[in-house]
């Protein structure tokens, strides 16, 4: 077993060093190239004038399809990763956050990647990316004990629902990263109208798009842990920090769905309350190391 | 005129957002509020520390405001959803057919078929292959025109009742667990012993047997009772719940909450009368003499005192200066005090006990029979679990229709012209870069059926970056 977990974890350091240079290839592309140019013009009086100008231009499509093969081996080291881990512990590894957020940069990959396939937007890796090794670099910053596969307490012993519920707490949590980096890379385009950035029709449509998937998600993990809840402690609301957090996280992108189908709100104003859930989804996610409660095994 | 108003105000949506935002305030207040971040604030800012208490004492999930922003939020989401009905309704059943000339040339995207056949052939194709794709297809003349409007998953309009209605119905099955079910958060009863339900339920229950495994480090792997439900003193039920596995008895249900020690104890009077002979948990009460130890105290009403026994204390973590009794292992330390005005004791008396021991205390007799484990189950009765079953099915489903079978609708105008006829078509899709993007597949489709190119315009949306003409797709 230890063999085994062993694997997973170098499976990982592989997977993170595809997702930072994959994250680099991202940046470039969406950042574009920088052409300096000299001019040097002779003048009827015999002397020469040189100008120096810069302008930022579209970066290489190779390098965005490079960002995107390489995102492709991360997410299937991670897989090899999670697989090996899964057979080290005879259950998916979802039981702590060193496993939460491995499962998590999986599937943030996975759902990345999807997302770029269906709307041809390789710039929004730019954002996706960098989010993705960031939690990398949280994973190597745990404590070396939670890599160890531990038997589960008994609250977490229910493994169906426990696959489920957490499993779709890392689908929405990866999908309204996604969300996330389409509201960015929207305020962006807004912004500054750099030419080769998706149009913000297209990046509105791409945020709204992920949220129709991670908002059901998101309603999903609110009502299984419920069921859980009452199987596990009786009763299916305890006003728990960490469920009233994820209600919380679950009431903002109501307000962002309300606004955008009843109000038609849309562009920039739609843009700042993806942020602000986005915001509200970190809260939920890293929230254990400051909430007490039913979820404070789940700490570290 | 006071009911209009209130009517408007509910189905207000400006209202109804502002009203989840409130909602959510007093979430993040409340959620907060279980957190360390408050202390953390004070802690920083001390003159933030006032403030900072009060938010801890303020149980914001149980107070007035939050009880009024469900109620009104729960009206509104009843008033809006009734208002919006009918409206709905129309827009299924009987859509308006005509459009005009403007809002086809001024939609974001728009396509013209332009054929050499007169006017109404052109429109029953245009029909046809809007069928072939699963449209559902309207046409009526108007001003010398055939005007068309077709529309797909028209009925996922509905899906926001669903949706809706769970949200009051989570609330409503709260409400009904509250008022008609009941709730023990701490039922103890030591091994052996029986306990009392109450509730109305007529029931007891007896622990037969607690077993528990533990994991290298000491903390407990898995632990179970076994317990014997009794009506009348006869057995009814018997059946063994873990963590995760409740106790079902009609709707009560029994839950494997926490365990610990206990302590079987005897205890008679000078003239042999027992006043006590069964077990108590050990640990929900804890003694100064030692605060770390196990402990438990009882009122033994007829004889006037109030008897404590505390147990050793065997986690080496503890704080050793606290221990003033240093019990051993299988020992315990029996103690009573006065007890009211007619205390036949002035001043307590305590002493060490072994196991199988008696101790005079007073006019008492105390016997540590044994040790023994104890239970803690929750149990409840909750009518309202129908209820949020029923609502989450409706909310999730709800969700999916609508985000996953939105109302897709494409008008258009068919033209008569010198050489034929011409066909304009635009969908329903103002800032919806998927919907416009279905309507161009759907248009290559309708063009290939008729066997006539398509012809397609785009106006690029106000208000809009300029981007890199993403109507056409770009390559991945």
């Amino acid at each position: 077993m230890e063999t085994l977990v062993r694997l997973s974890f170098y499976c990982f350091a592989a997977a993170t060093f595809a997702f930072v240079a994959s994250a680099a290839c991202y940046l470039a592309y969406a950042i574009g190239r920088v052409r300096l140019r000299q001019r040097a013009l002779a003048t009827n009086t015999g002397t020469i004038l040189v100008a120096h100008e810069a302008s930022l231009e579209p970066a290489a499509l190779g390098v965005g399809r490079f960002g995107t093969l390489l995102t492709w081996f991360g997410v299937g080291f991670q897989a090899a990763s999670i697989l090996l881990r899964t057979i080290a512990a005879g259950r998916l590894p979802l039981s702590n956050m060193y496993e939460f957020s491995t499962t998590f940069v999986f599937l943030a990959g996975v759902v990345y990647l999807l997302f770029e396939r269906w709307y041809g937007v390789r710039q929004l890796g730019a954002i996706v990316l960098p989010l993705i090794v960031t939690m990398c670099a949280y994973i190597w910053l745990l404590p070396a004990d939670l890599r160890e596969v531990n038997a589960l307490i008994p609250a977490l012993q229910n493994r169906p629902l426990m696959t489920v519920h957490v499993s779709m707490a890392i689908l929405a949590y990866a999908t309204f990263a996604v969300a996330f980096a389409a509201a960015v890379l929207f305020l962006i385009a807004n912004r500054w109208r750099v030419a080769w950035l998706p149009s913000a029709d297209l990046l509105d449509d791409l945020g709204f798009r992920a949220v129709t998937i991670g908002f059901p998600a998101m309603s999903l993990v609110l009502i299984l842990g419920s069921v859980w809840a009452y199987r596990a402690w009786g009763t299916y609301w305890q006003w728990d920090p960490k469920e009233t957090s994820a209600l919380f996280t679950w009431l903002i992108y109501g307000v962002y769905l309300h606004t955008r189908s009843l109000r038609g709100w849309r562009g920039n104003r739609s843009a700042v309350i993806l942020l602000v859930a986005f915001a509200a989804v970190v809260f939920t996610y890293f929230g254990n190391y400051v909430f007490g409660g039913l979820h404070a095994y789940g700490g570290v | 005129m006071v009911v209009d108003r209130v009517w408007r105000f509910f189905c207000s949506v400006r209202a109804a957002i502002a009203e989840i935002a409130i909602l959510a305030i007093l979430v993040l207040a409340g959620t907060l509020r279980g957190s360390s971040v408050p202390r953390a604030i004070a802690d920083t800012f001390p003159i933030t520390a006032p403030v900072v208490d009060r938010w801890y004492a303020w149980d914001v999930f149980r107070s007035l405001p939050f009880a009024g922003i469900l109620t009104i939020l729960a009206v509104a989401i009843a008033v809006c959803t009734i208002n919006r009905a009918p409206g709905i309704w129309q827009a299924i059943a009987h859509p308006s057919v005509t459009t005009t000339h403007g809002f086809l040339r001024n939609a974001e995207v728009s396509v013209l078929f332009t054929a050499p056949t007169p006017a109404d052939a052109l429109a029953r194709q245009l029909e046809s292959a809007l069928r072939r794709n699963r449209y559902r297809t309207m046409s009526q003349e108007h001003n010398g025109e055939i005007h068309l409007y077709a529309d797909r998953w028209r009925f996922s309009r509905l899906a926001t009742f669903p949706f809706h209605l769970a949200l009051i119905m989570i609330l409503a099955g709260g409400i009904v667990g509250a008022a008609w079910g009941f709730r023990d958060n701490e039922f103890y009863i030591p091994e052996g012993s029986v306990r009392e339900l109450g509730h109305g339920t007529g029931l007891d229950v007896r622990l037969d047997d607690f077993s528990e495994v533990y994991r290298e480090d000491g903390t407990a792997l898995a632990y179970r009772s076994d317990v014997t439900l009794m009506r009348d003193g006869k057995p009814i039920q018997s059946g063994s719940m873990t963590v995760n596995n409740p106790l079902t008895f009609g709707d009560i249900v029994f839950y494997q909450s926490g365990f610990g020690q206990a302590v079987a104890l005897r205890v008679e009077d000078s003239g042999g009368q027992v006043l006590f002979d069964d077990a108590l948990p050990l640990g929900p009460f804890q003694s100064r003499l030692n605060p770390d130890a196990p402990a438990a105290r009882m009122d033994l009403l007829p004889a006037g005192v109030a008897l404590s026994v505390i147990a050793p204390d065997d986690n080496p973590a503890n704080a050793p200066e606290l221990d003033t009794l240093q019990l051993r292992p299988g020992e315990m330390f029996f103690m009573i005090r006065p007890l009211g005005a007619d205390s036949p004791i002035a001043q307590p008396i305590g002493a060490n006990v072994s196991q199988g021991d008696s101790i005079q205390l007073g006019d008492l007799s105390l016997t540590f029979v044994r040790e023994r484990r104890f239970t803690v189950l929750q149990v409840a009765r909750n009518p309202g679990i129908p209820l949020f079953i029923a609502a989450s099915v409706l909310l999730v489903g709800g969700l999916a229709i609508t985000f996953y079978f939105p109302h897709r609708r494409v008008r258009g105008i068919v033209s008569a012209t010198q050489g034929g006829s011409v066909a304009r078509l635009a969908p329903i899709a103002r800032r919806d870069w998927s919907a416009k993007r279905v309507f161009e597949r759907l248009a290559d489709d309708v063009g290939c059926r008729i066997e006539i190119s398509p012809e397609l315009h785009v106006n690029e949306p106000l208000g809009s970056a300029t981007g890199s003409g993403q109507l056409s797709r770009p390559s991945p």
